[in-house]
């Protein structure tokens, strides 16, 4: 490995060091906080946990799912409601209490959250508003339930029989938020926590490498509002008294500005932003309404002034800490080959025809972009598509990579049919793409790039993540070898921590490569895959592609690159104006005078392969 | 009679406030969160101008229009301008949303918190029609918002200016290398926006009264219409606000006092949920769109 990676080890080290003392810091400083304060200021910090848990809660939502939603006062609300009536009206345990709380929040998350599978999520925030006022009434008029404006007094906070007092209450919900900031780390460490990031970085490719984004939303908003709920419950009983006026508008803004001061999407976000959102307050104690206007303001500046929030600011100086840890490694270098996929290769090989489409139409409106197109596709070929500008290309490989729905005909792989099903469906069954404007994840590096294309091997579940069991780290440990394999072979080990936009375009597009390389295709399809190479990097592509040939992989590509074309393609098919018109080797396609007059223009030179 | 008028009346003031936020979304692709702000502020300062400085009533709603532009126009210049490229970045929910509760909770020191009765145009002049006694001030909203939509209409399918908001709304990187000027069309679409916003906040005061608290009242109602009826254009808002209206006054004959906006809520919801592009939805619209050029 070059010395500045090893640089980078040390620096990670170091900044280790640093942080796990400031962790533990932190932590003997919440343990002896009751020993120096008063009970005003006890009440404070332990407000403040539960606004951390709170916060943490939001911050899935928006951080890591993509969702902004302003429906999280509701949230805590309902669960602060629920977890009290449980243990007031029906004299349930706390713990009882507390799970139905939240689990209450989370159903009304879920009823939420569908409908953003459906929809743009700036959708769901008008949703949310709904929702607030909603949850506001409904704290409000039922009175049954929620003691309406009275406010509702909540039974003494026992647990096991126990009655707990201001200190054992301080220390539970300190035990509480350190178990939630666990097992918050543990999660985004995770493939869930990538598969996150990479989905609200970008839809398309995530649904590329088979993350199924909707369900995704759905599920992420639902822990989202589980946690709102639990930090709901535990207020209920820490403060003995609910009236409707705490969950209100105000309060909205109060856990936005936490995660948004804090910033979205990082793991000390939420603490940072609780802390410093709990404290601002205090400096306007004379003026409630100038305390509106500063957090509307807060609101207004800090995304443009710092989208990252603080802590997010904080950490591009300490960039080196989410260094990968596995591929630091030493570790014996084999004979790396290209596989194809384990687990589908073998289940269909009967036939020699992987890809067969019979009469693909696309229309678009009137305009008929791709018509009755037939082709078939061999096993273990590279088949190129090639036709002028505006031919269908693009559009026959998205209908047969499932990105747009085809009008008429059919699409069969593997003697299955495949017409009109999503991508993240034939992900599964071993088709990946790249795509003609690179889509990477920015916000993930370029070795968790290529990894991304090996989610589909990880077998560790929910469990082994949050306790981060030997299963989980073996897993994750063999995909990052593996991932750096492929970053090898596309020579850009080196550069494995980096982020894929200080990459050259040529080396993006190549990254693109290795990460549905490491989806271990039988089918791969690639979109003009050497626009913007340089020719040294055109001839590496080349070689890497008869790589992949050997390796028994199909290839599907679009290419303008003519030398290319001819020297490596077995089969060409040519398009125009959406119609097939011709189609064989390539030495006889480039005889075709069709195809000469179609593509080269009239009178063009004979083209001659080498 | 009277209640069918009323419920239209109101109606069309919703679809005025959905087609104002239907204008930012053609350009921007964002919905205004701070659009309730904005409609309340052109209520409050007509209120201002009518009651407390005596101006003429149609002079003090044209100031209240120009008001509410420069006002648009900040918000842009201030929460939205900076934030790049909008289609990637939804912080502009988060400025948005912050923008208005500055302006709220501004308006709430400067005007106060009571609720402040507004004028009737012609002086709540009554007429006889059908056999029910329909107010003149009804009639006139229900006619300046046929105009408003019908002129806005014009302008959009006619003039260069609409042809420019066309290109930019279809494709704005392209326009821009047409040489349209994106973000100068973006701020005339945020001012025109507060402008329709301001006669419609203006309008509507009398029959709900002139408070800081119309941001909430009025503002998710807006943006229930414009869902309703589907973002982004003119007949959907209209489609969606008479629907409100009429919707509203149903529900208020079936479910009195305060359940009655939570379970308009809850429709809203719901239509979210059955017709994502609402009743006339975008989607139907936009059938044609190249799946291909986004890829």
């Amino acid at each position: 490995m070059p010395k500045f990676s090893i640089k980078a080890a040390s620096l990670q080290k170091k900044y280790k060091v640093y942080f796990i003392i400031l962790w533990v810091a932190l932590l003997l400083i919440s343990l002896a906080i009751p020993l120096v304060a008063g009970s005003y200021y006890l009440r404070l910090v332990s407000l403040i946990f539960i606004y951390i848990i709170l916060a943490i809660g939001y911050n899935i939502s928006a951080g890591f799912s993509g969702i902004t939603s302003f429906a999280f006062a509701a949230h805590f609300g309902v669960g602060a409601y629920v977890s009290a009536v449980a243990i007031t009206a029906y004299n349930l345990p706390f713990f009882v209490g507390l799970i139905l709380g939240a689990i209450a929040a989370a159903v009304v998350g879920l009823l939420v959250s569908l409908p953003a599978s459906k929809v743009k999520h700036h959708y769901l925030a008008l949703i949310s508003i709904g929702l607030l006022e909603m949850a506001h009434r409904v704290f409000n008029e039922w009175t049954w339930f929620t003691g309406g404006s009275q406010g509702l007094f909540v039974s003494g906070w026992t647990i096991f029989g126990f009655s707990l007092d201001t200190l054992q209450k301080y220390y539970f919900i300190l035990l509480l938020v350190v178990i939630c900031i666990v097992i918050q780390r543990n999660i985004v460490k995770s493939r869930w926590g990538r598969d996150l990031i990479a989905m609200t970085d970008n839809e398309i490719a995530a649904a590329g490498v088979g993350i199924n984004f909707s369900k995704y939303r759905i599920i992420g908003y639902f822990f989202s509002s589980l946690l709102a709920g639990l930090a709901g419950g535990v207020y209920a009983s820490y403060s003995g008294y609910l009236s409707p006026d705490t969950f209100s508008f105000q309060f909205t803004v109060f856990i936005l500005l936490m995660v948004v001061l804090g910033g979205q999407g990082t793991l000390s976000g939420p603490i940072i932003g609780a802390i410093i959102a709990t404290l601002i307050p205090e400096l306007f104690n004379a003026a409630p309404d100038l305390k509106q206007i500063v957090y509307g303001a807060l609101l207004v500046v800090i995304p443009q002034v710092l989208p990252a929030g603080i802590a997010g600011t904080i950490k591009k100086h300490f960039r080196e800490i989410d260094d990968n840890q596995y591929i630091m490694e030493k570790r014996d270098k084999k004979a790396f080959e290209i596989k194809q996929n384990d687990i589908s290769a073998g289940t269909n090989t009967d036939s020699d025809d992987i890809l067969v489409i019979k009469d693909l139409t696309k229309k678009f409106g009137g305009h008929t972009a791709v018509e009755n197109l037939s082709m078939t596709i061999k096993r273990g070929t590279v088949h190129s598509l090639i036709g002028p500008n505006g031919a269908g290309k693009t559009t026959t490989l998205n209908m047969i990579t499932g990105v747009d729905k085809p009008s008429a005909g059919m699409v069969i792989f593997k003697d299955k049919d495949i017409t009109g099903k999503n991508i993240v469906d034939l992900v599964r069954q071993g088709v990946s793409r790249t795509f003609q404007h690179v889509r990477l994840f920015n916000n993930l590096s370029v070795v968790e790039n290529v990894a991304m294309g090996g989610r589909l091997f990880y077998s560790y579940s929910l469990t082994d993540t949050m306790f981060r069991t030997r299963k989980m780290r073996n897993e994750e440990r063999k995909s990052f070898y593996e991932a750096m394999d492929y970053l090898d072979l596309i020579d850009l080990g080196h550069q494995a921590n980096n982020e894929p936009e200080s990459l050259s375009a040529g080396q993006q597009k190549l990254l693109e490569l290795a990460r549905a390389l490491s989806m271990k295709p039988e089918l791969l399809v690639l979109d003009e895959p050497c626009a913007g190479l340089s020719d040294t990097e055109t001839m590496e592509f080349s070689k890497l592609l008869n790589k992949v040939r050997e390796a028994g992989v199909t290839v599907l590509m679009i290419e303008h690159h003519m030398d290319l074309v001819m020297e490596i393609s077995d089969y060409i098919t040519v398009l125009d104006y959406g119609k097939k018109i011709a189609e064989g080797d390539p030495a006889s396609v480039n005889s075709n005078p069709v195809v000469r007059n179609a593509y080269l223009g009239e009178g063009a030179e004979i083209y001659v392969t080498s | 009679m009277q209640e069918l008028i009323f419920a239209l009346a109101n109606g069309s003031m919703y679809a005025l406030m959905a087609l104002a936020i239907g204008i930012i979304y053609s350009t921007t692709r964002i919905i205004n969160f701070a659009h309730g702000s904005v409609i309340m502020i052109g209520a409050m300062t007509s209120y201002w101008f009518i009651s407390v400085f005596h101006i003429n009533y149609i002079l003090a709603i044209l100031l209240a229009i120009s008001i509410n532009i420069l006002l648009s126009m900040v918000i842009y210049k201030t929460a939205v301008e900076r934030l790049g490229d909008l289609s990637k970045n939804s912080s502009w929910i988060v400025t948005l949303f912050g923008a208005s509760i500055i302006i709220d909770n501004i308006a709430r020191m400067i005007f106060g918190t009571e609720p402040k009765a507004f004028p009737y145009l012609f002086n709540g002049l009554d007429i006889r029609l059908f056999g029910a006694n329909i107010m003149l001030h009804e009639m006139m909203m229900i006619v300046i918002a046929i105009s408003i939509g019908i002129a806005y209409q014009f302008v959009i399918q006619k003039t260069s200016f609409g042809r420019a908001v066309r290109a930019v709304s279809y494709k704005p990187d392209t326009a821009r290398i047409m040489g349209i000027r994106s973000s100068v069309v973006v701020l005339t679409c945020f001012a025109i926006s507060g402008g329709v916003a301001a006669i419609a906040g203006a309008l509507i005061a009398p029959l709900t009264f002139a408070s800081y608290t119309m941001t909430y009242a009025l503002g998710i109602k807006a943006f229930a219409a414009a869902l309703i009826g589907g973002l982004g254009n003119t007949k959907g808002a209209f489609v969606g606000g008479i629907s409100l209206g009429l919707l509203e006054g149903f529900v208020g004959l079936m479910i009195p006092g305060g359940m009655k906006d939570a379970v308009i809520f809850l429709i809203m919801i719901v239509v979210i949920i059955v017709l994502p592009g609402g009743i006339l939805g975008a989607k139907i619209f936009n059938k044609g769109s190249f799946t291909a050029e986004k890829i």
